[in-house]
């Protein structure tokens, strides 16, 4: 591998790996806050990109479409916990597991009645798909390179949330002690109302901003899951800063592996998380 | 309008599944045919088009009927192979139809010819398109109206060193349609002096291509093939052309790769060759008649998947037809249908000793997002039908 | 007494009966002596999830994985064109798979709750990639085995495995000795300390018990009889495929479970048949069937807190 090939993967890697932030980010502050594991959250991701195309095919406008995508993925996150998760916050694991494995099956269905199953796609917004040549062959897209921009200030924003805001304050009040929280007289109930649909609300600009990028499909969300929970469980549950490490690892090592040991590159990233969790049993970052 | 169709067959379904064509007063005896076809997860889309495609071939001939009752079983098998033997054994010993009419899912193909093979009942391929269906496993009461991975990547090695490429990077999802595929790219390639550099095996269904097309990039190879459908199909061709290598490095393949998914690449396929045994395009009168049909009936453009479902309900038409509604008698639907000619929309085509379609193969080029047909690639091609006893 | 609930006893006295004449009632019908069979072998892989689950308090969402093993494992080990006894590889199946969990379950045990589904879930995907990857053993298309193993024991000659009728009676066989085999564990002082381990870790331990070991032959015990069911389900149609290694299965697993009722043992066998006739009933319905089964899912787990075997046991109590 020559110097330039491999910091163009190394690139790769980071643009990948920050994409992966943004998804997890929303289940790692869910969990967090809330100690509930949304295994619906990849289709959010899903729903948050179909979206985007429906919107965008009306709008024409890709910041348009952003915009109410986010509003409406902001109102399912409200509707569905204050109708269902609501249900569950004295409940085991095991029964948050179950009860959204049925909302997985609940998403798929309505995504299929509403959009159909065709694959979609839409364009990159004009003012942004131009592209950068890296070598003679190679070029790279300005889009991904917003997307990474965006993936940076957003963890820029959470960052900043958590750790200066009265929010964030009640955040890390409700991660260390509930009932704390609750004898000071603060709605408990609706700080999880708002924490959960800003989770769910991240997973769908995560969509919005692939949109343009990926095919979308029916079951997309279902490939993310599965790598946004080895990115939180290797950052430690419920740790932002945690999960942004793991993601920027995982998106590396994926892409190292893809190239350099291709028969076992799909295995890669779980051995990783399985080394990890060895040395470290809750992860890299935990409380 | 996907929307609203899917809401009539939401309403279709729970007013029963089970759909007669020919009304009580002519009836003399009822057909079964088994639908096994993914109508749920990735592969919905194309299950639904060759079942639509299916239906209408039954609809459009019902005056070759002979009377006859047409029950459609329709089962969903999610592109799940794991399920595939279960619900084959349900069509076949509950529902007893007299034909089955799937998969798409190569995978799920083999679990159904587990069950299927050399039993009272007549299987129809409408797509899956691995080799052993008609090759090591083929069997007489199987029949395929698709293609052989083999048939749809053949020719490209030919068209590849005609255009002089010398060294070809390969590119598929290492799963048997990919890998078979590319082979078959290799032996016409090779044969004729090309020189494959970098065989690449993406684990199936990752669509997360940068970096191996950023590999592709620093390789500089004369051309690129590659075996991907669906969402695979997409990603790939969008990445490409993102990374900046359409213009540079030509993008060949298996038409898979441009097939239903023109919508979703948008300008990203513009320039793509390809060879399939399919185009929206072809011009002749079949084709042009099936897809203003198939418009008014569904209200939405045909594909291939559509054509190749079209073809299997072609062949049941055509076996009623002949035997006078006496499908029972398998050995004789087996006798028409192996001597039949298929007035396909892709074209008239016969079959094999395998059961496999003898069609022509077309090169085409994507232009102003259509499949345009350059050239027919191989005519009345064959499958080698490797390993079938047949 | 082993079956100390009147529920269970009364679920016993009827289920087994039933199931043993339904052959005769469904008069040769092979589709619904194989789908039968096919949901006895699942409710048996449910049965030993919930031994852990429900009786271990070890929540996986990796139990899939030895499903899967069970039947890449009989590929494996197996000679190609040349059937084998059913017993001794039945033996071979669980010994490996056993010996597998030993390691896996070192591993995963030294985690919990939360980290421990995650865990597993990420062991059980390795496997997982591993077979759909691999080109010997078909990738993600999976094998075929070709012959079906005979089952003399001693001379005798028991099942004939190529009739589906024989296949059922053994799948209800295993079934109803896997049954008695976690009762007489947990009726044991080994299942009593396992109960303690759940409810009381500390406790158990500073009562001299190492808490480890016991979580640890748990794990092995219930992955080896989830290594049989896949064997008894690669058996019945001749097909392995990496989707039984996937985490689908074992959400899949889960839901029969809670359904049926945690940690009643037999309630696996509820859950299993009141999930598969949910499935058929909506998909017969409409080919939009993942909408009321989600939704029915969802329902359930906000309702039926103590699935159907709870609800059984309430009605009875009740009268009583």
């Amino acid at each position: 591998m020559t110097t330039s090939l491999f910091f163009i993967q190394l690139i790769n890697g980071l643009q990948y790996g920050l994409l992966l932030f943004l998804i997890a980010s929303g289940l790692t502050l869910v969990f967090g806050v809330m100690g509930i594991l949304n295994l619906a959250h990849g289709s959010m991701y899903m729903v948050g990109a179909y979206l985007a195309w429906y919107f965008f095919t009306h709008t024409d406008s890709f910041l348009l479409s952003a915009i109410i995508s986010a509003v409406i993925a902001l109102s399912i996150g409200i509707l569905v916990e204050r109708t269902l998760i609501r249900q569950l916050y004295h409940r085991n694991h095991l029964d948050q597991v179950l009860l959204t494995i049925g909302m997985i099956f609940v998403f798929n269905a309505l995504q299929s009645l509403l959009w159909g199953n065709d694959p979609q796609g839409i364009k990159v917004p004009d003012l942004l798909s131009g592209s950068i040549p890296l070598t003679d062959t190679l070029s790279y897209p300005v889009y991904r390179i917003f997307v990474a921009v965006i993936c940076i200030l957003l963890a820029a924003a959470l960052y900043y949330t958590i750790n200066k805001t009265r929010l964030g304050m009640l955040i890390r009040a409700g991660e260390s002690n509930r009932e704390m929280v609750e004898c000071l007289g603060i709605n408990i109930s609706r700080l999880y109302t708002i924490v959960f649909a800003i989770g769910v609300m991240l997973a769908a600009i995560a969509g919005v901003l692939s949109a343009p990028m990926v095919s979308i499909v029916p079951g997309m969300g279902e490939h993310v899951l599965i790598a946004c929970f080895v990115v939180v469980v290797i950052g430690g549950m419920g740790s932002i800063k945690g999960a942004f490490v793991a993601a920027l690892l995982v998106g590396i090592v994926d892409t190292f592996a893809a190239v350099l040991l291709p028969s076992i590159a799909s295995m890669v990233v779980y051995i990783l998380m399985a080394l990890i969790l060895l040395v470290k049993p809750k992860g890299l970052f935990s409380n | 309008m996907a929307n609203k169709n899917n809401l009539r067959h939401l309403m279709f379904g729970l007013a029963g599944s089970a759909l007669l064509l020919t009304p009580q007063a002519y009836a003399n005896e009822t057909i079964k045919i088994g639908v096994m076809l993914p109508f749920s997860g990735a592969y919905a889309a194309l299950g639904s088009d060759g079942r639509n495609g299916l239906r209408l071939a039954l609809k459009e001939h019902r005056e070759r009927l002979h009377g006859s009752n047409i029950e459609f079983i329709e089962m969903d098998t999610e592109a799940r192979p794991e399920r595939a033997p279960e619900i084959s054994s349900a069509l076949l010993n509950r529902h007893k139809a007299d034909f089955i009419v799937g998969p798409v899912h190569s995978g799920v193909a083999n679990g159904m010819l587990r069950t299927l093979r050399n039993r009272d009942t007549i299987m129809i391929v409408p797509n899956a398109g691995s080799a052993e269906v008609t090759g090591a496993l083929c069997a007489p009461n199987v029949f395929r109206t698709s293609f052989s991975s083999w048939q749809t990547s053949y020719p490209m090695g030919q068209v590849a060193a005609d255009k002089g490429y010398k060294r070809v990077v390969t590119i598929t999802w290492n799963y048997g349609m990919g890998r078979e595929s590319v082979d078959a790219f290799e032996e016409s390639f090779t044969a004729a002096g090309g020189e494959i550099i970098r065989k690449m095996l993406v684990p199936f269904p990752r669509t997360d291509f940068q970096s191996y097309i950023s590999e592709i990039a620093s390789l500089q190879p004369d051309a690129v093939f590659v075996f991907f459908a669906g969402s695979g199909a997409v990603q790939f061709a969008l990445d490409y052309d993102a990374l900046g290598l359409r213009e540079r490095i030509p993008l060949i393949g298996s038409g898979f790769l441009t097939e239903g998914t023109l919508g979703a690449q948008g300008k990203a396929a513009e320039g793509l060759v390809t060879t399939l045994h399919y185009a929206d395009e072809l011009d002749n009168p079949n084709n042009v008649k099936f897809r203003e049909l198939y418009k008014s009936e569904y209200n939405r453009d045909a594909d291939l998947y559509a054509v190749q479902g079209y073809d299997a309900g072609l062949m049941i038409v055509e076996a009623i037809d002949q035997l006078q509604g006496k499908v029972k008698d398998r050995q004789a639907v087996i006798e028409v249908m192996r001597n039949m000619t298929v007035p396909s929309p892709r074209g008239d085509f016969t079959f094999s000793k395998a059961h496999n379609p003898i069609q022509n193969v077309y090169l085409r080029e994507v232009k102003d997002g259509v499949n345009r047909v350059i050239d027919v690639a191989m005519p009345a091609l064959e499958d080698p039908a490797r390993g079938c006893n047949m | 007494m082993l079956f100390q609930k009147r529920s269970e006893r009364l679920f016993i006295w009827i289920f087994f009966p039933l199931m043993l004449m339904m052959p005769l009632f469904l008069d040769g019908n092979i589709f619904y002596i194989n789908k039968l069979s096919s949901i006895l072998i699942f409710a048996l892989f449910v049965m030993s999830l919930d031994y852990l689950v429900g009786r271990c308090g070890l929540i996986t969402l990796g139990h899939a994985m030895f499903y899967g093993l069970g039947g890449y494992i009989f590929y494996i080990i197996a000679p190609q064109n040349e059937a084998v006894n059913f017993w001794v590889y039945t033996f071979y199946i669980c010994v490996i798979s056993a010996a597998i969990a030993l390691i896996v379950g070192f591993l995963v045990l030294r985690t919990s709750g939360i980290y421990m589904i995650m865990i597993t879930l990420a062991i059980a995907q390795m496997f997982f990639y591993y077979f759909s990857d691999s080109m010997e053993f078909g990738g993600i298309d999976g094998v075929f085995l070709y012959l079906k193993p005979e089952t003399s024991f001693l001379g005798i000659k028991m099942f004939d495995l190529d009739n589906p009728t024989h296949f059922y009676y053994l799948c209800l066989f295993s079934l109803f000795n896997t049954l008695v085999f976690f009762k007489v564990i947990m009726a044991s002082k080994f299942g009593r300390v396992v109960d303690a381990t759940r409810e009381n870790p500390e406790r158990t331990t500073a009562l001299g018990y190492n808490v480890f070991v016991f979580r640890l032959a748990s794990y092995v015990i219930a992955s080896a009889l989830g290594a049989y069911a896949g064997y008894l389900f690669s058996m019945q149609y001749g097909f392995v495929n990496p989707s039984m290694l996937s985490w689908q299965t074992s959400g899949t697993a889960l839901v029969m479970l809670i359904l049926g009722g945690m940690g009643s043992i037999y309630g696996a066998i509820l859950g299993t048949f009141a999930y598969e006739g949910l499935h058929y009933f909506f998909e017969h319905l409409t080919e939009h069937w993942m909408l009321f089964m989600g939704s029915a899912i969802i329902l359930m787990v906000i309702l039926l807190k103590k699935g159907i075997a709870g609800y059984i046991e309430k009605l009875l109590e009740k009268r009583s």
